[in-house]
């Protein structure tokens, strides 16, 4: 870990990226890095490209120009179910297999992509789910759960695939205010751990407390982009200023 | 959808004991007429395949002329069992021929659903493919059935050569080649509908959901049948279900190929005994008992398969 040179790659090297929808531009030449265990927070207006950029890493979104690079690789270069095997994705409105138990959300992957027995699956589905504290709870479906119950499946069901990386998108905004903090507190404690983390958050007390870089988006252009500190008490830009301003009186609670 | 789960289960628990005992009597009852109907069936295929091990085949297990002498003898409800008789006369002829019936309806929708599954698959998520489903589609739902068996069985002889051409057709067990060609006609034209009831299903199913699979890493195909499909065919359920009791009545189109399925049989016994009537009405309530069979069937598989959240006929 210490023995890092400048010159290895980055995790993650996004560089240039161009993303338009019929006629309009959605992403206007986005540049940015991730080292191993950044956390970084991308906050942004409604429309100005969050989820579209986090969508472009995982090539659930193909862009019309620039770079994204994993580990060195170009993702272009990679399979991209192998490339999504890598990365997990959370999602706002947590998006678990409706007919499968919190335990069977995780060992899908890890039967069918990872090709583990039915045990090793199981053992490692269980493993997962206690991380986020929900041993107990394996065996119930998702209509059975709570809203932060299932986020945090959906977290446990990312994790157990190993990523090198893994992207937020809104992760509490679907969740009723006491229902936040339990998800917080898990990517609290996977940031601790050490976990990459790209996250789309409007909670500002997360972002201040873990986050090593806030990047500030809008109309596709990253506007502002570096430590919490900086963002917060000295930004470079008005609107910056504005916009967490306006985020902080809304979000600034700390729920975790 | 948490508490509107739990709620049904805790009424059907409570239920069963107090305020609906007479449902456990009613549900006990349909599983009992279901038994006897069946089991009658059953019975009277084996006496006659085997030539007749109860009695001569084609013969009554219990002889209607039993009720002609009450009938005789009572004056009032006389009637009743001189109608009981002439079911019991005729009833063995028409059990013979639903066999035939059974066999077009059970192969048909199977073989129709193996279709419909990637019909409608390639329709929501195909580019060229989807355009090929919706032209089958809407081909076979926009002309008349009837029509669809002519063509199949008059409009291409070589089919029906070709089956009959088949070692063992005709003989035995194995039916005869209008029969084939009848499955192939249901079958296609089945697919078609079923393909629908399906589509409308797999649309219901939120599309985030395949988005999560793929972000796992896996590939569409792979998303679609592990996640897609297992909630889609629970929430197509009943619409198939409702397509399975068309196709038994259906069937009876086959009589118009020559297929001696029940409808036809009881035509035919109703031309040389002239009660055309009568005979309708007994096909009717062999009909009748294999659509409320099939609805108590898959209502059972419904309920066995249902998730929390997820029971056929939600999600739309
Ligand atoms: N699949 C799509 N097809 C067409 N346009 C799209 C699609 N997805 C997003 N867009 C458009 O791209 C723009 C950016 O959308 P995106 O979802 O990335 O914004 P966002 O920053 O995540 O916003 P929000 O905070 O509302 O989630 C929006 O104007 C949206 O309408
Ligand atoms: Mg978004």
């Amino acid at each position: 870990m210490s023995s890092e040179s400048p010159s290895d790659p980055p995790l993650l090297r996004v560089e240039d990226l161009y993303k338009r929808y019929g006629d309009e531009e959605v992403l206007n030449g986005v540049s940015f890095d991730m080292d191993a265990q950044d956390v970084q927070v991308l906050v942004g207006p409604s429309g100005s490209g969050k989820s579209t950029l986090l969508r472009c890493v995982n090539r659930l979104t193909e862009f019309e120009g620039g770079r994204i690079a994993l580990d060195g690789t170009p993702t272009d270069e990679m399979d991209e179910n192998d490339l999504r095997r890598q990365v997990g994705m959370v999602f706002q409105d947590f998006n678990l297999f409706a007919h499968l138990t919190a335990k069977r959300n995780v060992m899908l992957g890890l039967r069918r992509v990872r090709g583990h027995s039915k045990e090793e699956a199981e053992a490692r589905a269980l493993e997962e789910l206690e991380q986020v504290g929900l041993g107990d709870q394996a065996d119930s479906y998702p209509a059975e759960l709570s809203g932060g119950q299932q986020q945090r499946v959906g977290i446990a069901r990312a994790l157990a695939m190993d990523p090198k990386l893994m992207l937020f998108d809104e992760p509490t905004s679907a969740l009723d205010p006491e229902l936040i903090g339990e998800v917080l507190g898990v990517m609290r404690d996977l940031a601790d751990q050490g976990m990459t983390m790209l996250c789309v958050t409007h909670e500002m007390g997360f972002a201040r407390q873990v986050a090593t870089d806030i990047m500030f988006l809008e109309g596709g252009h990253l506007v502002e982009h570096g430590p919490p500190e900086q963002l917060f008490e000295n930004p470079r830009h008005e609107r910056t200023a504005q916009f967490l301003d306006r985020l902080t009186s809304l979000h600034g609670g700390d729920h975790g | 959808m948490a508490e509107r789960a739990a709620g049904t289960d805790a009424d059907s628990a409570s239920g069963s004991r107090a305020r609906f005992g007479d449902r456990d009597v009613g549900t006990l009852a349909t599983y009992l007429a279901g038994a006897l109907f069946w089991g009658w069936i059953f019975l009277r295929w084996l006496n006659d395949w085997s030539g007749g091990v109860f009695v001569p085949a084609r013969q009554a297990f219990v002889p209607p002329s039993l009720f002609r002498g009450v009938a005789a003898g009572v004056p009032v409800v006389g009637g009743a069992f001189e109608a009981l008789a002439f079911a019991f006369e005729y009833a063995p002829a028409l059990v013979n021929a639903l066999w035939l019936t059974v066999v077009l309806t059970v192969v048909s929708i199977a073989l129709g659903f193996v279709i419909a599954v990637p019909l409608a698959a390639s329709r929501v998520y195909g580019r060229v493919s989807a355009w090929v489903s919706v032209a089958y589609i809407e081909l076979l739902r926009g002309t008349p059935l009837l029509a669809q068996l002519f063509v199949l069985y008059y409009g291409f002889p070589w089919l029906t050569r070709f089956f009959r051409g088949l070692p063992g057709v005709g003989q035995g067990v194995l039916p005869g080649q209008a029969v084939f060609v009848a499955v192939i006609g249901f079958t296609l034209n089945s697919a078609a509908y079923q393909a629908e009831y399906i589509r409308g299903a797999i649309e219901s199913v939120a599309p985030g959901q395949l988005v999560a699979a793929r972000s796992v890493g896996l590939s569409r195909v792979e998303g679609v049948r592990f996640v897609v499909l297992p909630q889609a065919l629970r929430y197509a359920i009943p619409g198939w279900t409702n397509e399975l009791v068309y196709l038994v009545k259906y069937s009876s189109l086959a009589a118009f190929i020559t297929v001696p399925e029940l409808f036809r049989a009881a035509q035919n016994i109703a031309s040389s005994n002239y009660r055309y009537t009568s005979m309708f009405v007994l096909a009717a309530v062999l009909y009748l008992g294999v659509v409320v069979t099939a609805t108590n069937l898959m209502e059972y598989v419904g309920r066995r398969v249902a998730v929390p959240g997820i029971s056929g006929g939600e999600g739309r």
